[in-house]
């Protein structure tokens, strides 16, 4: 007897979960109102998830299951961006939830949350199926695992998957350390390190832009790049979390993860097949790859920022070192500008300039591929751009692909100017995209983890950010270096310009 | 009424509306097209109906579409309107464009049809043909038109005769030509709850006793339940389970049952309420009838071979004629 389904038509079928109950940890915080319960009543909206399915919250804070529901529902009123709260469904998925309060330190904490399990599973037909979401400050990932696994809830009759968010460690030895902590009650194969932005459709974009077209890809080489610009920009401050931030940084919260894995995803080999093993394969192959600076190089190919106050729109804003929580005299960096390079054949030699931070012009995350110019110009060219060719993949806000070229300009004479082609994510596909938690979820529930970080990825990404971090925490930099609204400190632009670049303006 | 029609004053006309488009406002207009869609409606198919079926596509499968309207008659006639659909998405102030080109054609003018549409298809993008006349299908133009689709989209069940449909499509599909049947597409969200069904493992492994498919349909609904038992008995014989097809007439919509040994998976519709029995135990959930909106947004989805179908049809056309010749 095969074990698939004979029945099922992956053309036409949507993607279904199987039955599970979910269990968040931190289930009061922000992330668990923003995202999750939206991203959740989305899929339960769209006929995604199995009837058998439930969600038991858990956090300090005391509540009935009712309460609970209550929040949720005005979570869901607030912040579900595209849908509207339609009854009938909330009063089903409503049914679902439920509610346990207390502390991840107390073991009666978890003895409680498996007799829920246990009811839950009786009574809303889970299937003994269980995704534990630790939504909490990482410092309490490796106690909620170990209390999981002491309170015999990290096996059961069904399978364990347990999600945890940024930051995996705050450098290679913690980040390891924790993944140890983790292995003690769950295997690598249960562990679903979210990274948001792999769940944007333009961040999976990129795969089917490559991999599914073959046009671009016998020009993604160094024979024809010159070099690549990845910008993560946010236009806003640290609102209201500067004491985190303070913590951690542009680089850690960041450039470490999301936009290494943006780099990744541009950079890497075609998998021999879209299973998660293979991507994943070629992505952990990529980052390590790139090649660690050694400790007197990276002043010269890395620049920290912080910003400082400035008028923007009429409206004074504080610098970093004036935001509440924050210590006035602060090092610690809101932007960060790397060059790197990849030691492979493929990309040797051609430098990748990643940069991201707060308060910069304009909120934008892109990836600028620069091609090499034609070998000689042959015309005259209206703005001085020297044959430029720009492949750029735009993320967020208006997601799409932008191709730019030269153009004759209309009338007499062979005078060229740059003309762009674009791609409008959203106006080519008119239906709605999934948030990046609906599909992060959805792969998460059933058992999907190509668009997940494996271990070896962790590490791979703080071997190229921790030498950078223990340079930049040794030196006294003299910050504020860059006004809030610009486009960053003009050490930045120096480091493009050593090697004869310049950055974009998004 | 015209007798002559001339597609590149056609396309002239289109280019000059773009410029036209392109002067209202500061944001200009973006032109959108994915496929050329043309739709062949007879002139008593309810216009604004269809309309508003072929606006509501636009955002989410934008294209160049072709509305033929088919008059009856010997008078030779051919006639031309363009226009543009145009809308803007939430929160952004460019307006998207698609153009729409209306023919109006009479009987005596149908062999003139394929010159005035080809050099009006969208170059290097596929063709949907979507006809709506069961009449048209009859006649010997037909086939020159379907020639120029990539794919071809007809509703066996507004054909006379089921069976005779299902027979036809077949044989287009044996020809070469990518076809759909909005009577196959209806049933997609039934057989998405009979697949459900057997996610449970359970159930999944218990299909093994089964040994009759029993579907019953209602009056136009005969070649959906040809469908739906050629799908469940392949889907069967892929797990290794020869189960016997039973077809016939009843009341009521359409009902499948899966059944053998102490096993028993049915699906039977219930005004707009879909109820699923496995067992004693039986479940409900909401399931209208869906609209030609819903039918074509999913085949104008699929673009390439859809290989579960193509078995599908050969296996309901194998049934249907050995049901008739018994």
């Amino acid at each position: 007897m095969p074990n698939d389904n004979p029945f099922q038509d992956p053309l036409r079928f949507e993607r279904q979960a199987p039955e599970c109950a979910v269990v968040i940890f931190g289930a009061n915080g922000d992330l668990t109102k923003r995202k999750l319960i939206p991203a959740l009543y989305r899929l339960a909206y769209d006929r995604r998830l199995a009837a058998g399915f439930a969600v038991i919250g858990t956090s300090r804070t005391p509540m009935s299951d009712d309460q609970f529901r209550e929040k949720m529902r005005e979570a869901v009123e607030k912040f579900s961006e595209d849908t509207k709260l339609d009854e009938e469904v909330w009063g089903a998925f409503a049914r679902g939830l439920f509610y346990i309060a207390g502390d991840v330190k107390d073991p009666a904490m978890y003895k409680a949350l498996g007799e829920k399990l246990a009811q839950v599973e009786k009574e809303r037909h889970t299937g003994g199926n269980v995704l534990f979401y630790l939504s909490t400050q990482p410092s309490q990932y490796a106690t909620i695992s170990a209390g999981i696994g002491a309170a015999g809830i990290g096996k059961g009759s069904g399978w364990r998957r347990l999600v945890v968010e940024k930051p995996f460690g705050h450098d290679m030895a913690s980040a390891r350390e924790l993944s140890d902590q983790l292995h003690q009650v769950f295997d690598e194969s249960e562990v679903y390190r979210i990274d948001h932005y792999l769940g944007k459709e333009t961040v999976q974009n990129i795969l089917a832009f490559r991999f599914g077209n073959g046009i671009f890809e016998p020009l993604w080489n160094r024979r024809y790049v010159d070099h690549v610009q990845i910008t993560g920009a946010e236009s806003i401050g640290v609102e209201g979390r500067g004491a985190y931030y303070q913590e951690v940084g542009a680089l850690d919260d960041m450039i470490q993860n999301h936009l290494l894995q943006v780099m990744a995803t541009v950079a890497m080999e075609p998998s021999a097949s879209f299973r998660a093993t293979s991507v994943r394969d070629e992505r952990s192959k990529l980052l390590r790859s790139i090649r660690p600076w050694k400790p007197e190089e990276i002043l010269q190919n890395t620049v920290p920022g912080q910003y400082g106050p400035a008028r923007i729109g009429g409206e004074d804003v504080p610098a970093f070192r004036q935001e509440p929580g924050v210590d006035p005299a602060t090092q610690r960096d809101t932007y960060a500008a790397l060059t790197l390079f990849c030691d492979n054949w493929r990309w040797a030699g051609v430098p990748f300039y990643i940069r991201t931070g707060k308060r910069l012009a304009k909120r934008v995350t892109e990836i600028a591929i620069q091609f090499k110019s034609a070998p000689l110009h042959l015309f005259n060219q209206d703005g001085g751009e020297g044959g430029l060719n720009l492949l750029i993949l735009r993320i967020q806000p208006e997601e799409g692909i932008s191709l730019k070229f030269l153009s004759k300009r209309p009338g007499s004479g062979m005078t060229l100017r740059p003309v762009s082609m674009d791609f409008n994510y959203g106006t080519s596909f008119g239906e709605r995209s999934p948030s990046a938690y609906e599909t992060l979820l959805l792969d998460a529930i059933i058992g999907d983890p190509t668009l997940y970080t494996r271990q070896d990825m962790v590490e791979a990404s703080w071997a190229v950010v921790e030498p950078i971090q223990n340079v930049w925490r040794s030196v006294k930099f003299d910050f504020p270096n860059y006004a809030s609204g610009s486009w960053g400190p003009a050490a930045a632009d120096e480091m493009l310009a050593r090697r004869g670049h310049e950055w974009r303006r998004p | 009424m015209s007798t002559t029609v001339a597609p590149d004053k056609i396309l002239k006309e289109l280019a000059g509306l773009w410029v036209e488009e392109g002067k209202q406002g500061p944001s200009g207009v973006l032109r959108a097209c994915t496929m050329t869609l043309v739709v062949i409606a007879e002139e008593n198919d309810d216009a604004a109906a269809l309309g508003e079926t072929v606006a509501a596509l636009m955002p989410e499968h934008p294209a160049r579409t072709i509305l033929v309207r088919l008059r009856a008659g010997h008078e030779r006639a051919l006639s031309e309107r363009v226009y543009q659909q145009c809308w803007k998405p939430f929160g952004q102030r460019q307006q998207i464009c698609c153009e729409q080109i209306e023919l109006t054609a009479s009987d005596a003018a149908l062999g003139d049809l394929p010159s005035v549409l080809l050099p009006l298809i969208v170059a290097d993008l596929p063709v949907i043909l979507w006809c709506r006349s069961a009449r048209l299908t009859e006649m010997p133009e037909f086939l020159e038109v379907a020639g120029l689709a990539t794919k071809l989209v007809l509703d066996s069940a507004s054909f006379g005769s089921a069976t005779a449909a299902i027979r036809r499509i077949a044989s287009s599909q044996q020809r070469g030509s990518g076809t759909a049947d909005l009577a196959w597409t209806r049933l997609s969200r039934w057989r998405e709850m009979l697949a459900r069904v057997f996610e449970n493992r359970v159930y999944l492994s218990r299909l093994h006793e089964v040994s009759t498919i029993q579907v019953t349909w209602g009056d136009g609904f005969e070649s959906a339940g040809w469908y739906l038992a050629a799908w469940a008995q392949n889907a069967l014989a892929d797990a290794g389970v020869n189960a016997k097809s039973s077809v016939v007439h009843g009341s009521g919509t359409i009902c499948i049952e899966l059944s053998g040994g102490s096993f028993r998976a049915g699906l039977r519709r219930e005004d707009d309420r879909l109820v699923v029995t496995v067992d004693e135990l039986s479940n409900c959930t909401h399931l209208p009838q869906p609209t030609d909106y819903l039918l074509m947004r999913e085949e104008l989805g699929i673009q390439r071979r859809d290989p579960i179908f193509e078995r599908t049809l050969s296996t309901a056309a194998r049934l249907a004629v050995s049901s008739a010749s018994e």
